[in-house]
């Protein structure tokens, strides 16, 4: 188990792909890293999703391996359900002070068999699942989660004490506390993620409040083979939808919502979700609103192209509300673009909306480093290096940056290891020659 | 002279103990429906379990997460298995990830082996369940028959060269270098034209954040000729490679540059002025002209002129200004050097209009974005627009040309297809120029021809918004109705009338007069063919280069150790093309940085008992130095027999077939393996399995 002091060339804050991409390219070159992770399980956002784009690659089989060596990796020190809670600055090198949350179960005894899960009686909304699923109080966070290791609610938890009367290793402990770490790094990646746009956040598309308009993520576990129904059905009333129109720009380049940026993947998206429910209900016709279909990355427009082929209707129009009709099918008001903006309502069973992405977590206050006007971390010189931030040795990768798919958070996050080793070997030659200007110049760029 | 008797007993160390049991596990992978969706991997599973010297037949949702990983791991250690068969996705996705699970077990890695279930029998089978799952049961038999034959191998282990070689000299090559270099790697980058920053360098402000490219471009060049790890060479090109990861030799041919390093300034411009040649300027896309001693552009790096053999005629008046410093003989040479792994960072080249589209060739006022850019910058700072002695007031331009095409209403490239990729940074880049246009010249009209506009980066979406608050006009057309462009009428104000149905104003159509068209072009690759050849990569179907997966290894080749940066993967923009060269760096330094590489084992193996030194072997392989024959003394008696050189054989395997007295196997992949293979694929079913 972690000791409470360690100390590591980089810290990684942040577990989705971009970070443990991060991680394992610094950790392949011999540099001794900590991931850290506030979550319970390392993933992000990646592990929840069903097929992903261009590739239609099933999520896990990309996801859970990177996960698997990430745990395993003898110069990574995996560190989940866990908050850096200050940073100081330590001769060029950084301190944290992190704050390990108790999980009320002994970490080096549970096998995640789960048997506390199937004894305690409190059903929550999973957030794994968008609040559509359950799991109990106690519970492993997902079926793939890393590690394997139960984490109990106490919040909701009712102190029955079931829990702890099933466990085969006595893993449970309610009297765990939290504990202070410190990790002494050479240099900090940010890879904290993103956000999409809250379902309430638009009134005119229901605030949230039509059952059957959904957001695309929860579209995401509905396709997912570990999904919450097993299948494609709508929450309002488990019906099968024969109908379902996907909302573009549902939360990105809408000035109202002071989001006025491309979310760069919604189209994509919206396209592979739509081939999929082609795939699992090859009755269902399916219709894309949208203002542009921006589908720029390698092999994206011939997934455009065969989508169309396929009989997905794309429409150009702009949605204006979305109400529903008495037995809560959704309607959409749009204008019809390519027909002279002639104003139409459309009934479907299912709506979903290609919700953006939003920055997750502002690192000015901890970091010092400076977020720009659209909230995500600011990179002062966006050509030539993308992933420094403006407080040398500290570098940001994947959709901490602004949004981007997968391909790019791990492009990016080759780029930060690579920002990351040459400030590490940098700082090391400036230690033990005495610091020059040269030498000082090197520390600015790197 | 070594004996037979030493290769032998080399032999059986490798070899496994006798007489162990052979215990299998085996373990049939859901993939998440991907394969179970088709195959009832419940019932192969079963069938398996009752095959000789199988010990557990198991089924996973995802072998290949922790879960599944573990449960192979407690097979080994609990339960002695000691030969281990997934049946998954395709080999080229985990069956790394799997040998690394039976290593972190204890076994060796090679006792394991990969049956592919979903791309050779799931996603093919079209539904047929029953079909599906009897393949299914003979593939796995299949992959038990070859488990039973398994010997633990070992990989071959190498030197890594502390260098690396990146080819081109581009923003993306630039980058890439410096920071392998800075990773204390040494490289060598090797820029095929006179000049350093390639494209770059033809840009003035950039997107997204106004930056002016030459400007970047110098800062990084000369933090990259300041590193003491670099070397770099121009108008240097790759001849011929040998080796493999680790301990490639590459030879590379230079050119003389004619004028040298110490020629002076002012000498330099006099010997320019002197020059009679004028040939169209490449970095002015041929807008203007430029002569036969040049320099790219004012403050190129390397700032010394360069002479363009296919152009000079030696006519010697160069000379006259100051002979000393110039030499007009083209002196190419050749020299190899060592490096362990090789960044290909050829970039791209703008997409050419063809004779007549959309104007192109036959009416002047139709240009290409990229002349824009020159034309823009070559205005300076004049008040109004002026082309081919016309004021400009109306300017047309069309997204998408060679980019997005459509088979059946484009027409096909040379090579008889079409350009169907979107090209990423035309749309930005068109909006920029648009919004410096109507900045520049506030009277003059632009109007945006698009189908899509596709500002999807972190500030691009800015450039549209500007663009429409700057009274660009938009105009919409369909792929399957592209705009067309005519001569105006006699009379008419303007040269040029752009046509087009234009469906943000209900599908009509409008004819727009103007004295400009400007074609936004696409990205293409450079002609690199014989360097693909060389280096044995190979392009995609839009003709980039191909990566191995997008999202496992995104910018390693199936070549180990050659691996790409920049816009010869794929359009990218500067920041991309930049993080993708940092990534490419940092897959560098993960490949040397140890100082060893590791080789997969599967390699040709010479039974010297067998070899009767009959060199047929040596005549059918194709690679370099990878079997010879040698003398042995056997008794006494001197005989020839093959011996193999592991690190320069491919395991291709054209030796064994040619081999009269079978001695030579691939180890991992021997006869006596395939053959089992065959057997069990061939064997009968247990009667009640069939057509169940
Ligand atoms: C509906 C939908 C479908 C998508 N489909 C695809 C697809 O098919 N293909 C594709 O390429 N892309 C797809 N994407 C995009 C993809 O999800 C992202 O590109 C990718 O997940 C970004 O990874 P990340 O590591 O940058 O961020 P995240 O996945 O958000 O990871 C960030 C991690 O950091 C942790 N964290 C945050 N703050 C802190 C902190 N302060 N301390 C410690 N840890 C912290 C979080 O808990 C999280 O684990 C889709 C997106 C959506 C919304
Ligand atoms: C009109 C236009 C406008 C643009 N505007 C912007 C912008 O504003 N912002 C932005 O971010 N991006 C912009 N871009 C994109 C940008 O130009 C590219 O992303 C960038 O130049 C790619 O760099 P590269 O190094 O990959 O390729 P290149 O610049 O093409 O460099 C490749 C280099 O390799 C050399 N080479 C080729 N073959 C060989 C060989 N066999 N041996 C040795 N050397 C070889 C070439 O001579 C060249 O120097 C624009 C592109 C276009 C077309
Ligand atoms: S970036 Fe825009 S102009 Fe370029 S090909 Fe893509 S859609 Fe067309």
């Amino acid at each position: 188990m972690a000791s409470d002091k360690l100390r590591v060339d980089a810290l990684v804050v942040g577990g989705g792909i971009a970070g443990m991409q991060s991680a394992l390219d610094l950790a392949d070159q011999g540099y001794q890293v900590a991931l850290v992770e506030k979550e319970a399980s390392i993933g992000g956002k990646m592990i929840a999703l069903s097929k992903v784009f261009p590739t239609l690659d099933c999520c896990s089989c990309i996801t859970t391996p990177k996960m698997s060596a990430v745990a395993h990796h003898r110069n990574i020190h995996l560190l989940t359900y866990c908050e850096v809670q200050s940073i100081r600055e330590n001769g060029g090198g950084f301190v944290a002070q992190v704050l390990k949350k108790p999980r009320y179960v002994n970490e080096d005894l549970c096998t995640g068999c789960r048997q506390c899960e199937y004894a305690c009686p409190i059903d929550l909304p999973d957030p794994f699942d968008r609040g559509y699923g359950a799991h109990r109080a106690i519970r492993v966070p997902f079926s793939t989660a890393v590690p394997q290791i139960a984490v109990l609610d106490i919040e909701n938890c009712l102190l029955c004490g079931k829990c702890e009367q099933v466990c085969p290793v006595s893993a449970v402990d309610f009297t765990q506390t939290p504990q202070q770490l410190e990790i002494e790094a050479g240099s900090i990646v940010l890879a904290t993620g993103y956000e999409v746009t809250p379902r309430d956040a638009k009134k005119e598309y229901g605030g949230g409040k039509l059952p059957n308009v959904i957001d695309a993520l929860f579209m995401e576990r509905l396709l997912a083979p570990t999904g919450p129904y097993g299948h494609v059905l709508r929450p309002g009333d488990g019906k099968e939808p024969e109908s379902i129109a996907y909302v573009q720009c549902a939360g990105s380049r809408d000035q109202t919502l002071g989001v006025p940026y491309c979310s760069r993947v919604c189209c994509m998206y919206a396209i592979k979700q739509a081939m999929l429910i082609s795939g699992a209900l090859p009755l269902a016709d399916v219709t894309i609103y949208y203002m542009d279909i921006r589908t720029f990355g390698k092999g994206y427009e011939q997934f455009y192209q065969n989508a169309k082929a396929m009989g997905i209707e794309f429409v150009k129009g702009k949605v204006a509300r979305i109400t529903e009709d008495e037995n809560q099918n959704p309607i959409v008001r749009v204008e019809l673009i390519d027909e002279g903006s002639r104003v139409v309502e459309r009934t479907h069973d299912l709506v979903v909306l290609s919700v953006g992405m939003l920055p997750r977590y502002n690192p000015q206050p901890l970091y010092g480093v400076p977020v720009a006007d659209d909230g995500f971390v600011e990179v002062p010189s966006p050509n030539i290096s993308p992933c420094v931030t403006d407080r040398p040795g500290i570098f940001v990768t994947g959709t901490a940056a602004g949004p981007m798919d997968i391909v790019d958070s791990i492009m990016t996050a080759g780029a930060a290891a690579s920002e990351a080793a040459a400030y590490l070997r940098a700082r090391k030659s400036a230690s033990s020659v005495s610091t020059t200007t040269g030498k000082e110049r090197e520390l600015v760029y790197a | 002279m070594p004996e037979t008797s030493e290769i032998r007993r080399q032999k059986d160390s490798q070899s496994n103990p006798q007489g162990e049991e052979i215990r299998i596990g085996v373990y049939t992978c859901h993939c998440g429906g991907n394969i179970s969706d088709v195959v009832r991997c419940e019932k192969v599973a079963k069938v398996l379990s009752e095959m000789p010297n199988v010990v557990v037949s198991r089924t996973h949702m995802a072998m290949c997460s922790d879960a599944g990983q573990a449960m192979v791991e407690e097979d080994i250690r609990e339960r002695g298995v000691n030969r281990v068969v997934i049946g998954a996705c395709a080999p080229s996705l985990h069956e790394q990830t799997f040998r690394r699970t039976v290593a972190r077990a204890g076994l060796n890695p090679y006792l394991y082996y990969h049956v592919c279930l979903r791309e050779q029998d799931s996603w093919v089978s079209g539904g047929d369940c029953e079909g599906a799952t009897e393949k299914a049961i003979r593939l796995m038999a299949a992959g038990i028959a070859k488990a039973r034959h398994l010997k633990a191998l070992d990989p071959i282990r190498l030197d890594a060269k502390q260098r690396a070689l990146v080819i081109g000299g581009g923003v993306a090559g630039l980058r890439s270098a410096w920071d392998i270099a800075r990773r204390g790697i040494q490289v060598t980058l090797i820029e095929k034209s006179p000049f350093l920053g390639g494209r770059m360098a033809q840009l003035e402000t950039t997107f997204p954040a106004g930056e002016t490219a030459r400007e970047l471009l110098h800062d990084l060049i000369e933090r990259v000729l300041a590193h003491p790890n670099v070397t770099v060479h121009t108008r240097a090109e790759l001849v011929g490679v040998r080796g493999y990861v680790g301990d490639f030799h590459v030879q590379i041919r230079r050119q003389s540059r004619g004028v040298s390093d110490d020629f002076a300034q002012a000498q330099a411009e006099a010997a320019i002025a002197a020059c009679p040649v004028e040939v169209p300027d490449e970095f002015n896309y041929g807008l203007t002209t430029r002569k036969a001693i040049y320099r790219a552009y004012p403050g190129c790096t390397p700032a010394t002129p360069a002479i363009d053999w296919e152009n000079c005629t030696l006519c010697g008046k160069c000379l006259q200004v100051n002979g000393q410093g110039i030499d007009l003989e083209n002196k190419p040479e050749t020299f190899e050097i060592n490096v362990g792994a090789v960044v290909v960072a050829t970039g791209f080249r703008p997409y050419e209009p063809r004779q007549g589209e959309y104007g192109y060739g036959e009416f002047p006022e139709v240009v290409t974005l990229p002349q824009l850019i020159r034309l823009l910058a070559l205005a300076g700072e004049s008040e109004g627009l002026e082309w081919n002695g016309h004021p400009v007031r109306n300017i047309a331009m069309i997204h998408c040309v060679g980019s997005r095409q459509i088979e059946g209403i484009h027409e096909p490239q040379p090579d008889g297809q079409v350009n169907d990729y979107c090209s990423r940074v035309c749309c930005t880049a068109t909006l920029h120029l648009a919004n410096e246009l109507r900045g520049r010249f506030p009277n003059v009209n632009v109007f945006d021809v698009y189908q899509d506009i596709r500002t999807y980066g972190r500030g691009h979406e800015d450039y549209y918004t500007q663009a429409s608050a700057n009274m660009v006009r938009f105009l919409r057309f369909h792929a399957e109705e592209p705009p067309e462009v005519v001569p105006a009428p006699d009379g008419d104000s303007c040269p040029v009338l752009v046509k087009i149905k234009d469906y943000l104003t209900w599908g009509e159509e409008i004819e727009v007069p103007v004295d400009l068209v400007v074609l936004a072009v696409g990205i293409m690759p450079r002609p690199i063919d014989d360097l693909i050849k060389m280096l044995k990569i190979s392009p995609g179907t839009d003709r980039f280069l191909l990566e191995v997966h997008p999202k496992l290894r995104p910018v390693e080749t199936a070549v180990p150790g050659i691996v790409l940066a920049g816009t010869a993967q794929g359009p990218m923009n500067i920041q991309e093309s930049c993080a993708a060269a940092s990534a490419a760096a940092a897959k560098v330094a993960v490949l040397l940085g140890q100082g060893l590489v590791e080789l997969e084992p599967f390699v040709a193996r010479v039974d010297p008992e067998r070899c009767r030194g009959s060199g047929q072997c040596v005549e059918v392989c194709c690679y370099e130095d990878a079997i010879s024959l040698q003398t042995f003394s056997v008794n006494g008696r001197e005989v020839q027999r093959a011996v193999v050189t592991p690190a320069n054989c491919t395991g291709c395997g054209a030796c064994v077939s040619a081999c009269p007295n079978r001695a030579i196997d691939v180890q991992g992949w021997t006869l006596e393996q395939y053959e089992a293979m065959v057997d069990a694929i061939a064997a009968d079913l247990p009667a009640s399995e069939v057509g169940v």
